[in-house]
């Protein structure tokens, strides 16, 4: 035991401080946060002084209400009814961003009443036309007599391609509009807008659990997803830790002091928790990156606990038994290339596993369902999308995770066997049938 | 010491793999607190003997027997190996391969960290602690893997081809090395193609070629069991002297040295005695024992 610990800390150790491995861990976060700040900071970023818009009201009334709309800096998005309420979080995740971006020219309109005077609305709106050119004014709004009645009004821009700008001024519009509208017919806008809150409707599964709804669902492809990146990324880790010592001829001495079962288990635990490490930093990253982006109360997935620890157990069987398919593969190899080649065909059967889920959401009992989720290399996604849509009897739950536990096991036992008589036989590489033989031979 | 147990037994041990037999029946005995010496040429089944004795593979058949117990991974902890492919991780420091190193083999700690010291200091690798095994030499890597065979303090100490690579200089610490160990107790097993250092070093000795032994027993008897009758001689004069078929069998030239083969059951000292009744000026009078290298050559010739 002692000695398998030995080796954990030997390949956790010798990894973790790699030069590769900080600035990996560094930059992960620092590219997440790029690809997913950086954009909707240049959209929203306006070069240059604040947006110079001017009003032409034709209605007499109606500037008051309009400008301060627009000076308000509300968010675009809330009365544009172009905004489905339901859409799923990628969709919320990048509305988050259009607010955030919404928010950084909050207040940055300059806004200016141009009375007719009696003049011809053609002759001012040439006028505005002309101040566009000169760049003196970004846009102008034109509020039309029956703006009240027939709801249409024109908004003229010199980049009509800012989308921003152009959601926002509609929303101004639209707000103020109601607002006018309301008071006109003699209602209390307040009242309204309290008749008018989102209304939260609970679903409810038969027997009165609580559905873990969508979100959840959605969590199960990301578990599929993230076990499939993180394999793909650390598989070669475990590839290059099992060959290592083939390179180097130091298996000889490791086989005259440590069994090649403990041995290979140490090498896989060790280089795990090296990607767990990365990933733990990553997920903090990420857990307070989003949280700084979208207000810690945004991100209130209504999920029970006990799905996060299914979540994470099936994630960490998911991790293990694709990591093992590198070790026995990196067991028979000499070059990580050649390897690389080997495992990825097994790594595919996990993306199988995502086609079978569609099939299962609709019909979560059937025995294709029930088998898929306990054979292994499908079970971390399979069993989820069961739990998540009509949660399994528990036997079935722990005999997944028996099966998954086992299928690791046999996996790195596989892998130190052919391991250890293919180290001896130096060089070249194996083939299936003296491979079979190794296994059966030592 | 003749009465105490053997550290090492092989009995009738035998492996092959697929077709090929790589040791055939090997018996043999280790004495405890001597230099055992596994000698024969390349291929000849020396490694894979060895690989047996370590548990890294098991016999096909036979047994092996270490201090007293049938092999097993809780006896590996008392032997240190030094293995013919030599390997150090590229990238580790010096001193903490050797804690790992020592770790697998149940030593941790301020007495790991000790030793390391010690041994690092006597082999003058002490300032190399701290660097990586890439920027060492390959004499100096080749003195570091020897500590991952001793730094455990095992009792048997097993060796394949311990001097390849090294310098004069470091071949002689080596040496040195080896026989402290002996005096301290531990069986030394020698694994080596190169004959001159066996005869040099080892108390005992067997000689395998193709898989099988050829033969084995203290190396002092063997030489004198294999004693030709033969006399190294340096002389001027007594032309013809040699010429009596009752005393020589044969006479060789080697250089400056007349080497002359007696008949059997001759007496070296007749020899001595007729050429200074000659008046031959002797000037080297020496009994050759047979090297190994030619006892090898006779006893292989032999089987075939």
């Amino acid at each position: 035991m002692r000695k398998f610990l030995a080796v954990v800390k030997r390949e956790y150790v010798q990894r973790v401080r790699t030069k590769f491995f900080v600035v990996a861990t560094v930059l992960g976060p620092l590219l997440m946060a790029g690809f997913t700040i950086v954009p909707g900071m240049m959209l929203g970023m306006k070069s240059g002084g604040p947006t110079r818009l001017a009003i032409v009201d034709q209605t007499g009334k109606m500037y008051e209400r309009v400008a301060k709309e627009l000076m308000s800096g509300k968010k675009t998005s809330e009365d544009n009814g172009d905004q489905a309420p339901d859409k799923p979080p990628a969709a919320s995740n990048s509305k988050e961003r259009v607010d955030q971006s919404g928010k950084l020219f909050r207040g940055s309109y300059l806004v200016e009443d141009v009375p007719l005077n009696s003049r011809a609305i053609d002759d001012v709106l040439k006028d505005l036309e002309t101040r566009i050119q000169n760049r003196e004014l970004d846009g102008y709004v034109v509020l039309p007599p029956n703006l009240l009645k027939e709801g249409k009004a024109e908004f003229r821009s010199r980049n009509t391609a800012d989308l921003f700008t152009g959601n926002y001024v509609v929303g101004a519009i639209s707000r103020a509009v109601r607002g006018q509208r309301l008071a006109e017919a003699r209602i209390d806008e307040g009242s309204v807008e309290a008749a008018s809150a989102p209304i939260d409707v609970k679903t409810t599964g038969v027997g009165g659990k609580e559905s873990k709804g969508e979100v959840s669902f959605y969590l199960v492809f990301g578990v599929g997803f993230l076990i499939y990146m993180t394999v793909l990324l650390y598989g070669q880790f475990v590839l290059g830790a099992v060959i290592e010592e083939k390179e180097t001829r130091i298996a000889e001495i490791l086989f005259s002091s440590i069994r090649s079962f403990p041995l290979m288990m140490g090498k896989l635990v060790g280089v795990s928790l090296v990607a767990l490490t990365q990933l733990g930093i990553w997920a903090l990253a990420f857990l307070i990156f989003s949280a700084w982006a979208a207000g810690a109360s945004s991100i209130n997935l209504h999920i029970p606990a006990m799905m996060f620890v299914y979540f994470a157990v099936f994630f960490l069987m998911g991790f293990f038994i694709y990591a093992t398919v590198y070790a026995v593969v990196g067991s028979m190899v000499t070059t990580t290339q050649e390897g690389g080649q080997l495992a990825l065909p097994v790594v595919l059967m996990l993306v199988s596993g995502l086609y079978l889920s569609f099939n299962i959401i609709r019909s979560p009992n059937s025995s294709l369902a029930f088998w898929a989720s306990m054979f292994p290399f499908f079970a971390p996604i399979t069993m989820l999308v069961r739990i998540v849509t009509e949660t399994p009897p528990l036997w079935q739950i722990l005999l997944s995770l028996g099966i998954g536990f086992a299928t690791i096991v046999g996996l790195v036992w596989l892998a130190s066997r052919i391991y250890r008589v293919g180290m001896l036989m130096y060089g070249k590489k194996a083939t299936i049938p003296e491979v079979w033989h190794w296994v059966r031979q030592s | 010491m003749e009465e105490l147990k053997p550290t090492l037994v092989l009995d009738h041990v035998s492996k092959s793999f697929g077709d090929f037999t790589a040791v055939s029946d090997l018996s043999l005995q280790v004495r405890p607190s001597r230099v055992f010496g596994l000698i024969g040429p390349n291929g000849a089944g020396k490694t894979t003997t060895i690989r047996m004795i370590v548990n890294i593979t098991a016999p096909d058949s036979g047994r092996v027997e270490l201090f007293g117990q049938t092999m097993s991974t809780a006896l590996q902890d008392r032997i240190g190996y030094l293995p013919e492919e030599r390997g150090l991780y590229k990238r580790m420091k010096i001193g903490e391969q050797l804690r790992f190193f020592a770790e697998l083999k149940s030593l941790r700690g301020a007495e790991a960290e000790k030793r390391i010291d010690a041994w690092l200091k006597k082999l003058d690798l002490f300032n190399w602690k701290e660097k990586r095994t890439k920027e060492l030499s390959k004499g100096m890597q080749q003195k570091v893997q020897f500590i991952t065979a001793v730094i455990h303090d095992p009792d048997l100490v097993i060796l394949d081809e311990p001097f390849s690579g090294l310098d004069p200089v470091n071949v002689e610490l080596m040496r040195d090395t080896i026989l402290e160990q002996k005096a301290a107790g531990k069986t030394i097993i020698l694994s080596t193609h190169q004959m001159e250092i066996a005869e040099k070093l080892c108390d005992d000795v067997c000689m395998i070629n193709r898989s099988h032994k050829v033969l084995d027993g203290k190396l002092r008897e063997i030489r004198r069991s294999f004693s030709r009758n033969a006399v190294a001689l340096q002389f001027q004069g007594g032309d013809g002297l040699l010429n009596d078929p009752a005393l020589v069998a044969n006479i060789r030239q080697h250089g400056d040295d007349t080497e002359v083969l007696l008949v059997p059951g001759a007496n070296p000292q007749e020899l001595l005695r007729r050429l200074v009744a000659a008046n031959v000026a002797v000037t080297k009078f020496e009994l050759v024992e047979p090297s190994l290298h030619d006892i090898f050559i006779e006893k292989v010739r032999e089987v075939a």
